[in-house]
């Protein structure tokens, strides 16, 4: 159709998905701003990687066999070692919603979720929720109702907006707002998603 | 269904109107072939077909500067200076450089090219050089091969710093001569006197762009030297020239691409991590991927400047406005990013839409060591609006007349003259956007439901606890960069055959963070070039720059650039239909365009130069659907048939006609290109007992000019005034001896859905004749006079006087 | 976050046998993992408790029971607790957000740490993070910061909505040990800092909550749980009151109230309670009562407006639930 040529179709070697080179840590959060005024810095030992955790995880649909740093994030997880970066990182602090993915089919946010504790459990993120071309009937509301502006906050939207209408949450406009508070969106597309939402769950019961 | 398109709105021909619960569907959308649109259209101007990249978003594909990703990459992180002001005696890496994983400790001496960069003055360091004048502001920088092991080397880095006292109030700092630019606008008489006479003080807090994204991008080595830089920018060809000066290399060897821009605002103006990225990448050798963490996010940028605003405004009895007289203080922070364009908005901008005869204006900004300030959505005229529209409901109080009536009586028209003399040519609609939002019917009485009710879900008021409040108020903005700024837009525009079927490629550096930039374009080409698939390639800097994605600028002015290279390539599809030159004579050269070819003109029929109904100039042709045809509806050739001898391409540079500046004793000049014109109407229930404030409803009204894609429209004016609810009820940075104390999302709080109430829009379209298409900027109008409206709203149910923005709880129930 | 050791235990036991200094237990994780990201809270080991049998939300002669181990939104939604203690519904719902509710456990959400912006950012002296290192908040940033119980070593909120609604009802947490297990009454676990800030409850090192209690209070279903922030959702209180009243024919015959968002730890308020039971559901009578719940607050700089916001709370909530 019309396709926008996207930053990581064109250019060799910079793309959104490669390996992570082996067997290095994965990104684990750090304090605030580095001034060098912190007075408890951790001495350089600590930036080692502790016993790494072995964990089983479905991450949608598919068997994923991961050995963590137990710091790790199950956000971090995701992008970094499982390449899947469509959930995104807006705070870190689970103070914006961008980071919602769903465990055990119920939303939640994966920057506070460690990745240790997600074993024998099924995640799905946004990546998982179409089927090949077709689309999840929220992803295409989002896109008829034009949902998103920049689109950062989308993937949180959408999988957040899933869970609700799964949790029986989404019967109108006031109730969709009041469950859908945990997502921030700065663009504001607020009453666009409001739209898109129950439109979505019109056809999604 | 609420929500639908009034019937009749567009009785004029130039106005549609969307009903406030939701449900909008913008006019001008249908369905066709392979372009889906929302609610139909074929895709060209004036529908609203789907974003080009909605579909990789809603499915996480999208690559943002945050997502990047290459073999053998570095991260960086960054040190940055704890003290608001400090000399530096010495730093000591060498702890940083022993940690295992560190591949580049740099600090100022490391930086090859111009230490110090900026967009209006290169003051401020790529890292501190032997002072610091902010607290954050970077020293060192640190590339490791994992995130955590650089910032925890940075933290080892010792700086010996010798603490300052800082100066963190602005009024001190003028009276102390730290003067970054005073704009004194002059007018009339500065010793009018009128019967009645208001005064007040304003204060606008600091507020934050907060885009969701952060700061983030990748920095790739190149083998001639060079770098190779993905960032989420507004303007890669400012980074570019201004990595290229930090880095000491030619601009050639410093390559530029889009990535995704996770919202913008206005701080993605001012460099972030490119040059820094840039550095570590050349000394290691290696690709080095710099994200910022929130709270460095919230101190790595600019922020809108807070502002002090003295007024007085003299009228007659009758409400009109004989003078007004007004001292602006804006604080700039540490470094100079556009304060000074800033102020010259606040200046010339500074009385709003209304025929002042006198004027009087100062505005100044001014630097301290607080976080330096910039451009945000609305760059002045925001906290002007908020001053002057305050005095305008005093005034309204002191002779006696309701809030509208006030205004429109002093209504800036067509033809009139702003405080710099420069003449408002083309519609200034200020009257009709103010009777528009009076004139809606007011949404229902508080009802029962508590959701509807201040404190919302929280339960806390009941209906009889509810005092109602209405309040108006509007602005003007002015539309693309001023006072003679040679600004410019360049798009190369391509028309070949790929699989059979003609298809256009746009090629422009314009930044998309949001606003439906690469759908516009896309749109542009449909209409211009009666092609339905069109290719809008990545933004970089292997063309010519598109200018900032800011001042509202981008549909004009990138627009204006795809419009002129689409005619040029339409002429030369003419020529070779004429039997002319065939493929070959159209690489390399870029054509300069004064824009005097195809200016707005006539929306609609006429087949005149400049309008964007697919008629090729001069000719009386008509390009739609692959075919063209003559003036009698007889088909002279297709496309299919007139590119198999090859690709047309041409490239454009597109300029806007010239401003003027303004003059520095006088303030006067034909500063501004374009103004835009947006009002608004706040409908509050407040909580007096409690302090709390539910906006209801609000409603705009604002003129566009033309609606290129209505639906984003009406997206920018939602997304606009939302952003300036935030400012009325509850954004601000608390910057407290330089330190900013709530850099969290959970501390510096930007509206939840919650929020955000129905907004009912009404959209007038009267074209401006100088403008591509007749269009206006469309992204800031609406978050300059909805601040302004909501508190003037809570004034109406409170008898209170607040002149300050954000309102809190507090500001309502009394400090008791 | 500094490493630390991670094990999952299987059972009460080997979770208590696991527990002690510099060890953390990890329920939903929305405190510790915020805290160990910034490096406030950093325990050598983590031990995950999620599989422990701590779950249920029961009702019986005794009270209402819930496992310390239910996620907040499964608690909000629970006929037991919408139909008996709205107080408790209301109170879970105002809380964070709808993903943070779904991970969010009971037992965590009593045991979370304040939101002081000194106590959160390592680069400050804070005393209950550092013995000694002092309190800025008391001259320094403290508009969100307590009015009540407040001494010179620690001045910040405690943050729990559940805990302030749970003290109104004279909730009890169940505590498991290695020295056996304890009940103690919720408003007496909470500690007021006075020179020890670093000491919050009466947790002690390696046990447990298991569960929480609430002693059935037939007159709870007229109950209600009122929250002022500066935005609509997803944001701490400014000031809040959990009331129940127990309503005759216009009279009082009894009531609990509680107040957050203004104390160091959730403020019942007993005087407020005597003034009102009795007494006629008047506006009057309500305003006098509450004005006792002011008489011992102490303002700091920027927080006086929470005196008179505090008060009227009260009264509102008093008065909705007279309806």
């Amino acid at each position: 159709m019309n396709p926008s040529e996207n930053a990581d179709d064109s250019r060799p070697g910079v793309s959104r998905r490669s390996v992570l080179g082996g067997g290095a840590a994965v990104a684990v959060a750090v304090p605030l701003l580095v001034t060098g005024a912190g007075a408890e810095a951790a001495p350089v030992a600590e930036v080692a990687s502790a016993d790494l955790v072995p964990i089983k995880v479905e991450v949608n649909g598919k068997p994923v066999s991961v050995r963590v740093d137990p710091r790790t994030t199950l956000l971090d997880t995701l992008r970094e070692e499982l390449e899947l970066t469509g959930t995104k990182k807006g705070c870190d602090r689970g103070q914006c919603g961008a980071c919602t993915v769903h465990v055990d089919g119920r939303r939640v946010l994966s920057c506070l979720t460690l990745a240790a504790t997600v074993d024998e459990r099924e995640v799905t993120t946004i990546e998982g929720l179409a089927r090949g071309d077709r689309l999840h009937p929220m992803q295409q509301a989002f896109i008829e109702r034009d949902g998103l502006q920049c689109g950062f906050c989308t993937p949180g939207q959408i999988m957040s907006a899933v869970g609700m209408v799964h949790e029986g949450h989404a019967n109108s406009d006031d109730e969709i707002r009041e469950r859908m508070s945990g997502n921030i969106c700065r663009c504001s597309c607020y009453p666009f998603i409001v739209d898109a939402i129950r439109d979505a769950q019109k056809v999604m019961r | 269904m609420t929500g639908q398109i009034l019937p009749g709105a567009r009785s004029d021909g130039s106005a549609w109107s969307v009903g406030a619960v939701g449900g909008a569907v913008a006019p001008g959308c249908g369905s066709s072939g392979g372009v889906r649109c929302v609610g139909g259209g074929v895709g060209g101007i004036g529908a609203s077909p789907v974003r080009p990249d909605g579909a990789l978003k809603v499915r996480g594909e999208f690559a943002f500067s945050s997502d990047l990703w290459a073999d053998d990459m570095l991260w960086g992180a960054t040190l940055r200076s704890p003290h608001p002001s400090a000399t530096i005696r010495g730093i000591d890496v060498g702890a940083a450089l022993a940690v295992p994983g560190v591949y580049a400790v740099l600090t100022a001496d490391d930086v090859p090219g111009d230490r110090h960069y900026g967009l209006e003055v290169a003051d401020q360091p790529v890292l501190a050089v032997d002072e610091v004048c902010y607290r954050g502001e970077p020293v060192a920088i640190v590339a490791a091969d994992h995130p955590e092991t650089a910032r925890r080397a940075a933290e080892r880095i010792v700086v010996d710093y010798g603490v300052r006292e800082p100066v963190t109030d602005p009024e001190v700092a003028l009276a102390g001569g730290r003067l970054v630019r005073h704009v004194p606008i002059r007018k009339g008489d500065p010793a009018a006197v009128a019967e009645v006479v208001v005064t007040g003080e304003y204060r606008v807090g600091m507020q934050d762009q907060a885009f969701l994204g952060p700061e983030s991008g990748l920095a790739v080595p190149a083998p001639d030297g060079g770098v190779e830089l993905y960032v989420a920018t507004q303007w890669l060809h400012a980074d570019q020239r201004q990595v290229a000066a930090a880095l000491g290399l030619p601009v050639e060897l410093v390559r530029l691409s889009l990535a995704g821009v996770g919202g913008a605002f206005g701080a993605r103006e001012d460099l972030s991590m490119q040059v820094h990225a840039s550095l570590l990448a050349l000394r290691t050798g290696r690709p080095v991927k710099m994200v910022y963490g929130r709270e460095e996010s919230f101190v790595g940028h600019v922020h809108r400047h807070p502002a002090i605003l003295r007024y007085e405004h003299g009228a007659t009895r009758d409400g009109e406005l004989v003078y007004v007289r007004a001292r602006i203080l804006l604080d700039g922070g540490a470094y100079t990013s556009t304060t000074p364009a800033v102020v010259a908005n606040a200046a010339s901008l500074g009385v709003g839409p209304y025929r002042v005869p006198n004027v009087t204006v100062d505005a100044y900004g001014v630097h301290t060591n607080n976080p330096p300030c910039g451009a945000m959505r609305g760059f002045g005229a925001v906290q002007a609006c908020f001053g002057y529209e305050s005095q305008m409901d005093r005034l309204a109080e002191a002779v006696g007349l309701d809030p509208v009536e006030v205004r429109v009586r002093n209504a800036l028209a067509e033809g009139g003259s702003m405080p710099t003399g420069q003449v408002v040519e083309g519609p200034a609609p200020v009257a009709r956007l103010l009777e528009l939002v009076r004139d809606r019917p007011a949404p229902p009485p508080v009802g029962d439901d508590p959701r509807q009710l201040p404190g919302g879900v929280a339960n806390t008021t009941a209906p009889e606890q509810v005092v109602r409040g209405v309040g108006y108020a509007i602005g003007i903005k002015n539309v693309c960069f001023s006072e003679g700024f040679d600004d410019h837009a360049t798009a190369r525009v391509r028309l070949e055959l790929i699989g059979g079927e003609p298809t256009a490629l746009v090629h422009t550096a314009a930044a998309e963070v949001g606003q439906g930039l690469v759908t516009v374009q896309a749109q542009i080409a449909r209409t211009e070039l009666g092609v339905e698939r069109v290719v809008v390639a990545t933004a970089d800097t292997s063309v010519g720059s598109a200018g900032s994605s800011s001042a509202s600028r981008q549909t004009y002015m990138t627009g204006g650039a795809v419009r002129a290279a689409c005619r040029a390539v339409r002429a030369a599809l003419l020529a070779r239909l004429a039997g002319g030159s065939g493929a070959g004579a159209d690489d390399g050269g870029v054509a300069d365009d004064g824009g005097a070819v195809g200016d707005g003109g006539v929306v609609g029929d006429g087949g005149t130069v400049g309008d964007g109904g697919g008629r090729v100039a001069g000719g009386g042709l008509e390009l739609a659907g692959g075919v063209i045809r003559d003036a009698a509806g007889r088909t002279l050739g297709t496309l299919v048939d007139l590119l198999a001898a090859g690709p047309v391409e041409r490239s454009v540079r597109w300029r806007h006609r010239p401003t003027r500046p303004l003059d520095p004793v006088t303030g006067q000049g034909d500063a501004h290109v374009q103004y835009a014109f947006a009002a608004h109407r706040a409908t509050v229930d407040v909580d007096p007992e409690l302090g709390l404030v539910r906006v209801v409803e609000i409603a705009t009204a604002q003129d566009v000019g033309r609606a290129i894609n209505p639906q984003a429209v009406l997206g920018q004016i939602q997304g606009g005034t939302a952003q300036g609810l935030g400012l009325a009820l509850m954004e601000e940075l608390q910057v407290v001896d330089g330190v900013i104390r709530n850099p969290s999302f959970t501390d510096y709080l930007i509206p939840t859905i919650l929020d955000v109430p129905p907004m009912a829009v009404d959209v007038l379209e009267l074209a401006d004749p100088h403008a591509p298409y007749g269009l206006r900027g469309v992204g800031e109008p609406p978050t300059i006079s909805a601040t302004p409206a909501i508190v003037a709203a809570i004034r109406a149910a409170t008898g209170l006087p607040l002149a300050r923005v954000p309102v809190r709880p507090e500001h309502l129930t009394g400090t008791g | 976050m500094r490493p630390f050791d991670y094990t999952a235990a299987q059972s009460v036991s080997q979770a208590l046998a696991g527990g002690g200094a510099g060890t953390a237990y990890l329920a939903g994780g929305t405190t510790l993992v915020d805290l160990m990201k910034l490096e406030v809270m950093t325990p050598r080991q983590v031990v995950d408790i999620n599989r422990l049998p701590l779950r249920g939300v029961s009702a019986d002669r005794d009270g209402l029971h819930v496992g310390a181990l239910e996620r907040m939104s499964d608690v909000a939604g629970h006929p037991l607790v919408t139909g008996g203690y709205p107080v408790l519904a209301q109170a879970l719902l105002r809380s964070a957000s709808p993903q943070l509710r779904n991970m969010a456990s009971i037992g965590g959400n009593l045991l979370q740490r304040v939101r002081c912006g000194y106590f959160r950012d390592t680069s400050t002296g804070c005393n209950k993070r550092r013995p000694g290192s002092g309190c800025p908040a008391v001259d320094g940033e403290n508009r969100g910061h307590a009015i009540l119980g407040t001494s010179d070593s620690c001045v910040a909120t405690h943050p729990s909505d559940l805990a302030v609604a749970l003290v109104a009802l004279d909730a009890r947490v169940r505590l498991v040990g290695r020295g056996g297990t304890r009940d103690v009454r919720l408003a007496d676990f909470y500690l007021l800092p006075g020179d020890t800030p670093e000491r919050e409850h009466d947790l002690r090192p390696g046990e447990l909550v298991t569960r929480v209690t609430v002693p059935a209070l037939a007159w709870a279903t007229r109950s209600a749980y009122l929250k002022i922030r500066d935005r609509q959702s997803y944001e701490f209180a400014l000031a809040s009151a959990a009331v129940a009243l127990d309503l005759r024919g216009g009279v009082v015959r009894d009531v609990r109230v509680a107040v957050g968002g203004v104390g160091t730890r959730p403020w019942r308020l007993p005087a407020v309670e005597e003034a009102l039971r009795g007494r006629a559901a008047r506006p009057e009578v309500f305003e006098a009562a509450a004005a006792l719940a002011v008489e011992a607050a102490r303002p700091l700089t920027h927080n006086g407006f929470k005196t008179t916001l505090l008060r009227r709370t009260i009264v509102r909530a008093l008065t909705n639930l007279v309806g």
